[in-house]
């Protein structure tokens, strides 16, 4: 049974707004929601790279302490995106109760922040047995919080999927959530990923020399996908969720319909858990469009990984060129918030459904001067009035782990 | 430390921890108010700060059978006996 899936409601929380009009503001007008690393006490004194992606705004939350006590950072993003997206889909309660409604929903490891407060208090020296750890710190803290803190919230009784797979999570959750509903396993699923305000990833990358560091004084400059002067990647932080519908169900209950899901790929370079791979990448990439039984001149808009550093960039280049030539318009959306991690698959899905709505695509942010090892694509370069009618996303993740989720415009 | 001392910081308990006003002494505190396993083991960390003094295992069991705040009164209520007579001991 092969069905067809539709977007009906998306919500974004993204360090460039909250709202679709903000984000399509911010993308119009060239912000940057790159700040400077907030301090945290802890590692920032030792980071390179005091440059984050940060969602710096209010946000009007709202949940009672029933639902608040299992909940840490990462899933009041979760349940707040997946609230907005719920409202917004205005599905019957007996039908989202029914086990019909499925979450597919991750983050890259849970809530850090929580897990601090428990190697704070274990390690602290005042209280440091095991006791001392809160009997719910698990709860808050655990790798798929946020998909059962969303379960919890609306009585969801489906399928749960809680993908935690870094960069790849959320697009992985969108890809998995669109085969649940197509080989009809589940009729609807909330799909999305989160990933809270966390220096520990900032640490990481810093390490392994992948963070920017030369633009910490102007913030907005990096990070630069393709660009010749981009210098590594900028973390992030955002939510983002997404109502995937069987098409039958959804057009008979009048549902808007923002956007078909056509097609996903999934594999993994089968190697280095780091480097990035042209073979895997390429492949993924054929696989997408295989699952969606298009070719790849129907592709009109292609977002980019693009983290900006030095050789994914490159190699990601080297595959979109491989597999579609200069054809289809490529854009990195990370240059406008930096890398939002578990969350950049849908808060990208979610801006290229708001572009295609409106017609226009935005360009990448701070690509100057185009390295010529990138140079042999399509790059967006100013705002683009175009018809996309067919959209790639495509995410890349350490440990090797691809995707490629395309979307079509609903007409 | 008298019954109405811990009947009064109990129900603050509630009210601030809880964001439970004005819980009933004999309602189900799961059917009435959705009190459940978390918030158990939440108010027996409460309870421990209220006291001064940490839970045996074998006292955190014996909670487990609580039904509803009279019932949470009497069970502090022996605690704090208990721990006076130690003391006194």
């Amino acid at each position: 049974m092969n069905r067809r899936v539709v977007v009906t409601a998306a919500s974004a929380i993204t360090p460039i707004g909250h709202d679709r009009r903000d984000i399509l503001q911010s993308l119009a007008q060239g912000q940057s929601g790159v700040k400077p690393l907030r301090d945290d006490e802890l590692l920032t004194r030792y980071i390179h790279s005091r440059v984050f992606g940060a969602v710096d705004y209010p946000i009007a939350y709202d949940f009672k302490r029933l639902y608040r006590k299992t909940m840490g950072p990462v899933a009041y993003y979760a349940c707040q995106a997946a609230k907005e997206v719920l409202e917004m889909a205005g599905l019957d309660n007996d039908f989202v109760v029914s086990g019909r409604l499925g979450v597919a929903f991750g983050s890259t490891h849970g809530s850090p922040t929580v897990q601090r407060g428990i190697y704070k208090t274990f390690f602290g020296g005042e209280r440091s047995d095991y006791t001392a750890i809160g009997a719910v710190d698990y709860l808050k803290s655990m790798v798929h919080t946020t998909a059962v803190n969303i379960t919890k919230m609306f009585g969801i009784t489906g399928r749960v999927i809680a993908s935690s797979t870094a960069c790849t999570t959320s697009s992985q959750s969108i890809g998995y959530g669109y085969e649940a509903v197509k080989f009809g396993l589940q009729d609807a699923m909330i799909c999305g990923g989160a990933d809270e305000y966390d220096t520990t990833t900032v640490a990481v990358f810093d390490n392994l020399l992948a963070c920017s560091t030369a633009f910490n004084d102007t913030p907005e400059r990096t990070p630069r996908p393709f660009d010749r002067n981009r210098d590594g990647l900028v973390v992030g932080e955002g939510a983002g969720a997404v109502l995937l519908e069987e098409y039958e169900f959804a057009r008979k209950r009048g549902a808007p319909i923002l956007a078909e899901v056509i097609g996903f790929a999934c594999n993994n370079n089968g190697g280095d858990l780091i480097l990035p791979n042209l073979n895997g990448i390429s492949q993924t990439i054929r696989l997408g469009l295989a699952d969606a039984a298009i070719a790849a001149d129907d592709v009109d808009l292609v977002s980019a990984h693009a983290t900006a550093t030095k050789m994914g960039d490159v190699i990601e280049a080297q595959a979109i060129h491989a597999v579609y030539g200069d054809r289809p318009h490529v854009t990195a959306l990370k240059s406008y918030m930096g890398h939002t991690m578990a969350s950049c698959g849908v808060i990208e899905t979610i801006l290229v459904i708001y572009m295609m709505a409106e017609g226009w695509i935005a360009p990448t942010l701070n690509l100057d001067d185009v390295d010529e090892r990138c140079a042999m694509i399509r790059h967006v370069r100013t705002p683009l009035e175009k018809e996309v009618r067919v959209a790639a996303i495509q995410n890349f993740a350490f440990g090797g782990v691809n995707t490629n989720l395309l979307i079509r415009k609903f007409e | 430390m008298t019954r109405t001392d811990i009947e009064s910081e109990i129900i603050r308990i509630f009210r601030d921890g809880f964001e439970i006003e004005h819980p009933e002494p004999d309602a189900n505190l799961r059917d009435k108010y959705q009190f459940d396993s978390i918030d158990a083991i939440e108010l027996l960390v409460a309870i421990e700060n209220f006291l001064g003094s940490e839970l045996t295992q074998a006292e955190k069991k014996r909670a487990m059978d609580i039904r509803s705040l009279r019932q949470v009164y009497d069970y502090v209520e022996a605690l704090a006996r208990k721990r006076l007579l130690f003391s006194e001991g």
